[in-house]
């Protein structure tokens, strides 16, 4: 499984060689300033699937849980890049599906934050919404 | 809601002040939108240029449309939050990114652009007019 992506203007290139863990599409109001109004979406992917050349820009926040959170944007064009959680989820990385050629075959399985989408979103009615973060995912079995 | 309206970039170096009415607001899934959109569609509201005051650094992407026209996509240089864009053809106007506008501002998609470039995932609002690219006119 290999994904490959770019940015808009072509600085930044991603190859990441491995299947997603999760895809989810995020109305969090903060997504939606940087998605440009609506929701972001998300591929989380293993850290060390990821390869990205080019240069990057970084910002980031404090959750409302204290987790400290990045984003990577390219400093040339502005493409939204990456999310992750350095410090408490070392080993992810939320690539915006934006970023990844086409066609692949990703797609969100669910939608979070819709207590935060504005009046006029439409959601997807055959994939699970919660109002807010989803739940933590179940133990592994084994 | 009327004018004015106010907004910002997520990580809040950007500010910015709308004096008057948008002409009207759309959706586009572009293949370009969505690659700076983060995946999904942008989200513009289109207002006079004159009308817009900005503080805060902003950064400009330049482009080409496919009329041929330069485009510039303006970004807060500090978080990469999509603030406005433009085209040369309608110097007057400036697209600004519904996120960049604080809530409630009451602007909603009129219309959904380019949604032949959508992913098959997407979902579309069937109360609004659908285009397969843009509808015929001067704007971009
Ligand atoms: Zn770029
Ligand atoms: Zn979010
Ligand atoms: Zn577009
Ligand atoms: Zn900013």
């Amino acid at each position: 499984m290999t994904y490959t992506g770019q940015c808009a203007c072509g600085a930044v290139h991603f190859t990441i060689t491995a299947a997603p863990i999760a895809v989810r599409q995020c109305w969090c109001r903060r997504c939606q300033k940087m998605a440009g109004g609506g929701p972001a979406h998300n591929a989380m992917f293993p850290t060390e699937a990821l390869t990205i050349t080019g240069p990057v820009a970084h910002t980031g926040y404090t959750a409302d849980s204290g987790t400290a959170i990045h984003w990577d944007f390219c400093p040339t064009c502005g493409t939204p890049l990456l999310a992750y959680a350095p410090v408490a989820r070392p080993h992810l990385r939320a690539v915006r599906l934006g970023v990844l050629d086409q066609p692949n075959d990703l797609a969100p399985q669910m939608v979070i934050w819709t207590g935060e989408a504005p009046a006029w979103a439409v959601f997807d009615p055959a994939i699970p919404q919660y109002p807010a973060a989803p739940p933590a995912p179940a133990p592994k079995a084994n | 809601m009327p004018a004015p309206y106010t907004g910002g970039c997520a990580g809040g170096a950007v500010t910015l002040h709308i004096a008057a009415e948008a002409f009207g607001a759309s959706q586009c899934w572009c293949r370009n939108c969505q690659r700076i959109c983060g995946g999904g569609p942008a989200h513009v509201a289109i207002f006079k240029a004159g009308d817009l005051a900005i503080s805060g650094a902003l950064r400009t992407a330049t482009g080409t449309a496919d009329s041929g026209n330069a485009t510039h996509l303006n970004f807060c240089a500090a978080c990469g939050t999509q603030i406005h864009g433009g085209s040369a053809a309608v110097p007057e106007l400036l697209a600004v990114r519904l996120g960049a506008l604080d809530e409630p501002h009451g602007l909603s998609p009129k219309m959904i652009l380019w949604t032949s470039e959508a992913p098959p995932w997407a979902v579309f609002d069937p109360a609004l007019p659908q285009f397969a690219t843009q509808p015929s006119g001067p704007a971009e």
